[in-house]
């Protein structure tokens, strides 16, 4: 059982990084960035209840802040190129954001140990869950909470206005500002959104995994990030979920039985899956199949009701 | 002894920080043969193949294990090498590419990065991720000239690198298949019409782009003098970073930026140490895509 | 007629024979031992030689007849190892799933990053009823970073202390070689282990007289090492000590060839005492010296590195640990009377711990091996070094 409720807490963090890039994404923009708002948030929220003795929830508050105020600043410049020069400016960043973190020692005096963030070693023993009474479970109904939270917000986002200037500036930018949208406020903003986002979902990560350190959050995390909404589809924050289930519920977990042959199969089926279904797994066309699907099951239903009643 | 302060600095230092840049300079050799490739790939074709780098390695591997009880010369490892990549390049287009419609370039993203992570597999199931040697040409030679050295090896690969950039510079523009390579990148549907086969084009050009990357591969080998599935991840950084300097689409520009990039390297690990030396490259980069995202040598700019 | 009946007759027979010995091999218990490791990416060797060395040791005891449950009859080991990719979060998962099965013990994990978290979810203090960290003990084979099993009572560790044996090396070189003063150090500033060995390396090399001239730093995938390797031709120290794995270490040895700086002695890292370094750099690497806790010199270790060659690995300082392993649990388990069976899964979990807290000493392949307070391994250790393309023994300490 502990098992099933550790998964479910990893596919929880790893929704937030998702959903972090998903939100870039949207705009049309490829973030290898999310990776480094991830780092911030994990090494503040760490930082904050280690050494400063907060409580979990203004600790993580100050991460996502942290995520956010770094992703506006570096979305200004950043997003002033587009395309491939993107991907790589994000990259750099992120990796500028990891080689910070390899220098950074902040360490206090706490008995004869001395604690805190130690350059490459890392940062060791975040122990507010166990130290503090946390089960499993109740890490996992607190990982689900936010994730909820966070995918309604932007559920809600993409049903208004909000996610329909979105997405427009992604399918087309030169419509979307002749129509008089702009464009950099717009971008800029997803960026933001998404580093708050990865903030969170980093505060959370130091937290369950009691030790972080620089190597992490390289570029295998980055690629992660934006794997995940790619692979879910853009269409809505599902896909998203439903991506890191394939990931990390199947191809990591799942397919444990193939012994050797999992590693070979995690790219192999990722590569299949493109080439299949390169809109992603939960595209547009799909959803708007379940979306029928329901409708027909909704109306069967009233009709059921009304031939009962009557 | 990484980090240097200036007051001290006396002519020793000042001999050793230019044979340090001239070094790196050299070493960069590699990093322009690849970011030609890459600088193809992404430039004048218009995809993002993320596991250009990962192909070129796997080919250098390749050639390794094909000729395994062999006892062959390094001319011949490295041929074979190019062969390798050439196959390679036409397999990474058949499965990550061909059946991707044009208009989802993310699902070639992806693609490309699963075919990025099952190459690795395939090397590190194939090599239990053990380093193999790797060998070389000219490897013992070392050029003398006053306190400086250069090494010979490099000097090799720096000249092989000329090469192939002239050979695919006449490839493009003076042959009919670099002609149809240009019209399939800019225009597919226009070249369609104009009776042009695309699968054709494209394999051919993935084909060329896969032996370039595998004489890179092997030249990277080479010079470090093994083969190690670490490679693969730094290398497809250094190339993207090398092909955004120089400029998508120049090929002169991803030499220059492959020197520049080897050789700022080495400057900043002398004078700040090898922990800081890749966060300042990465703040450059980043500082040189916001004010100059065309490059260094900025080729016109087209539609996005 | 009568054949008929005797026909009927043999088959009774046979079937009464047959339904007589079935309840014999129904005795036949299994208990299984999970490993794991990194069998992913460059790490991939570690997990195949600790597999192969676990499974290794299980035949042997399975051979003498298996271990004793608590109950008195006797079990045979089965081994099964899983993959954790070098990943924290994925070495977690490993564990809580083995944690949610009958196990009662684990064997592992290769990475030390790895261990650092997971040795963190762990409960920090037995009885400590306000912390909810797992309770399952972990012994680990290769993870070598100083000081982790401190991080909780339920880690285990069977790892060498890099701090005796290079406390041990330097005071013998010293003896050895009373005109050598100078020191130039080499270390993978981004690898946990590398570093901290290298702050060992250099400690007792101070302490034990020599002058530590200065130090060459480069990252774990760097691939050019000409700076580093010009300062350490300036400083011109009589010795040079890499503390770093076979790929960095091959790539600093050749470009010390390359620019012709030949110290007197070469010093290298634990981990480095293996195949890949002389199948990467075996010329270079000519003469290096490695303290190591893992040598074919005695009669079990010599057995032990074929056995574990027939499962397709190769017997070094860490897999020799894992062979150890499975006899401490084969004695831990007769000791403690395990039970081994599904409803006393968490009493043998906590014999577990208990029996391994309270060892003083093990059997190693190379000698006794003491157990601390804090439970980690006094391995007895030797020095290798490299000639002719394989690792010879140079001196055996006396313990």
């Amino acid at each position: 059982m502990d098992f099933y409720l550790g998964l479910i807490q990893i596919i929880g963090v790893h929704t937030l990084i998702g959903l972090s890039a998903y939100c870039v994404l949207l705009t049309g923009q490829v973030s290898l960035a999310q990776a480094g708002f991830f780092a911030i948030g994990a090494y503040v929220a760490g930082m904050l209840t280690v050494l400063w003795s907060w409580p979990l929830i203004p600790a993580l508050a100050m991460a996502a802040l942290a995520g956010g105020v770094v992703a506006c600043a570096v979305g200004f410049p950043a997003l002033r190129v587009k395309g491939l020069m993107l991907v790589v400016a994000t990259l750099a960043f992120g990796e500028a954001v990891r080689l910070f973190f390899f220098n950074f020692t902040y360490q206090m005096a706490r008995g004869e140990i001395r604690i805190g963030p130690h350059g490459g070693e890392g940062f060791k023993q975040i122990r507010y869950f166990p130290e503090n009474g946390w089960t499993t479970f109740d890490v996992v109904i607190f990982i689900w909470v936010v994730v909820v939270l966070v995918m309604a917000a932007l559920w809600w986002m993409d049903r208004s206005r909000t996610g329909a200037v979105l997405r427009a500036v992604g399918e087309d930018e030169l419509a979307a500002q002749s129509i008089g949208i702009n464009i950099t406020a717009v971008k800029v903003s997803a960026m933001t959104i998404g580093g708050v986002i990865a903030g969170l979902g980093g505060g959370i990560f130091a937290h369950y995994t009691t030790h972080i350190e620089h190597v992490q959050f390289g570029v295998v995390l980055a690629t992660f990030a934006i794997a995940y909404p790619i692979l879910g589809g853009l269409s809505n924050v599902f896909g998203t979920l439903i991506a890191v289930i394939f990931i990390q519920g199947f191809l990591i977990e799942g397919l444990r039985f193939m012994g050797d042959w999992r590693n070979l199969l995690f790219g192999g089926l990722i590569l299949l899956a493109m080439n299949v279904r390169p809109r992603g797994l939960l595209d547009a066309g799909t959803t708007l199949a379940l979306k029928r699907l329901i409708d027909r099951a909704r109306s069967g239903v009233a009709r059921m009701k009304e031939r009962t009643s009557a | 002894m990484g980090k240097r302060r200036v007051p001290d600095v006396d002519l020793l230092d000042l001999i050793d920080a230019v044979q340090s840049v001239a070094d790196g300079m050299l070493f960069g050799t590699t990093y322009a043969l690849l970011g030609i490739g890459f600088t193809l790939v992404f430039g004048v074709m218009h995809k993002i193949n993320l596991s250009y780098a990962a192909a070129s390695i796997g080919a250098a591997y390749a050639s390794l294990l094909i000729l395994a009880g062999v006892k062959a010369p390094a001319p011949v490892v490295f041929l074979m090498a190019a062969v390798a990549g050439g196959v390679i390049g036409a397999v990474v287009y058949l499965v990550a590419f061909k059946f991707i419609p044009l208009a989802n370039p993310l699902a070639t993203l992806m693609s490309t990065v699963g075919l990025l992570l099952l190459i690795d597999e395939i090397i590190v199931h194939a090599t239990a991720g053990v380093p193999l040697n790797y060998p070389a040409l000219f490897s013992d030679v070392l050029i003398r000239m006053g306190p400086f050295s250069l090494r010979g090896d490099l000097m090799f690969v720096f000249l092989l690198g000329c090469l192939c950039m002239a050979g695919l510079l006449y490839l493009l523009y003076r042959t009919r298949l670099g002609l149809a390579t240009r019209a399939v990148s800019q225009q597919p549907v226009a070249a369609q019409l104009c009776g042009i086969g695309i699968t054709n084009v494209n394999v051919q050009t993935f084909v060329i782009t896969g032996v370039v990357g595998g004489i890179a591969g092997a030249m990277t080998g080479a010079a470090i003098g093994m083969l190690s599935p670490l490679l693969s991840l730094p290398l497809t950084v250094k190339g993207l970073i090398v092909t955004v300097i120089g400029g998508l689409g120049s090929i002169p520009g991803a030499i220059v930026a492959g020197l520049l990039v080897g050789g700022l390297e080495n400057a900043f690990q002398f004078l700040r140490g090898v922990s800081e030396r890749d966060l300042y490259i990465m703040l450059l980069l980043f500082a040189f895509l916001v004010f100059r995202p065309g490059g260094i040598f900025a080729t016109a700019p087209g539609r996005e | 007629m009568l054949s008929r009946y005797a026909a009927l007759a043999a088959s009774v027979a046979a079937i009464a024979t047959f339904a007589l010995a079935t309840p014999a091999s129904a005795q036949e218990r299994t208990v299984k031992i999970t490993g794991f490791g990194a069998k992913s990416g460059v790490v991939r060797v570690f997990g195949i030689n600790s597999e192969a060395a676990l499974k290794a040791a299980a035949e042997e005891i399975n051979k003498a007849g298996g271990v004793t449950l608590g109950d008195g009859s006797k079990a045979k080991f089965v081994i099964e190892f899983l993959d954790d990719r070098c990943n924290a979060e994925e070495g977690i998962s490993v564990v809580r799933r083995i944690a949610s099965s009958d196990a009662f013990v684990a064997v592992g994990p290769t990475c030390s990053n790895v261990a650092e978290s997971l040795f963190g979810i762990l409960q920090k203090k037995v009885g400590d009823a306000s912390d909810t960290g797992l309770q399952f003990p972990i012994i680990a084979d290769v993870a070598a970073k100083g000081g982790l099993a401190k991080i909780s009572e339920w880690a285990f560790r069977n790892v060498p202390s890099e701090f005796e044996m290079y406390k041990s090396l330097f005071a013998w070189l010293k003896t050895q070689h009373p005109t050598l003063k100078t020191i130039y150090g080499g270390v993978e500033k981004d690898f946990a282990h590398s570093n901290a060995t290298y702050n060992v390396m250099k400690d007792q090399a101070g302490l034990n007289g020599f002058q530590v001239l200065g130090t060459a730093e480069w990252l774990l995938n760097d691939t050019t090492f000409s700076t580093q390797v010009r300062d350490m031709k300036r400083a011109g120290a009589d010795i040079v000590a890499i503390s770093a794995h076979p790929f960095t270490t091959c790539g600093v040895l050749k470009e010390m060839e390359r620019q012709g700086v030949k110290p007197k002695l070469l010093i290298g890292l634990t981990s480095s005492s293996s195949i890949e370094t002389l199948q990467g750099c075996a010329k270079q690497a000519e003469g290096i010296i490695i303290p190591t806790s893992f040598a074919p010199v005695t009669s079990e270790a010599k057995k032990a590195a074929d056995d574990v060659a027939k499962f397709g690995g190769s017997a070094d300082l860490h897999s020799a640990a894992a062979y150890e392993i499975m006899f401490i649990l084969k004695d831990v388990i007769e000791q403690q009377k395990i039970m081994g069976k599904a409803d006393t899964v968490a009493a043998d979990r906590v014999k577990m711990r208990e029996g391994l807290a309270a060892l003083k000493e093990t059997k190693g392949l190379l000698g006794k091996v003491g157990r601390t307070a804090d439970r980690e391994a006094i391995k007895p250790f030797l020095y290798v070094h490299a000639k002719d393309g394989s690792w010879q023994v140079l001196f055996k300490p006396a313990s």
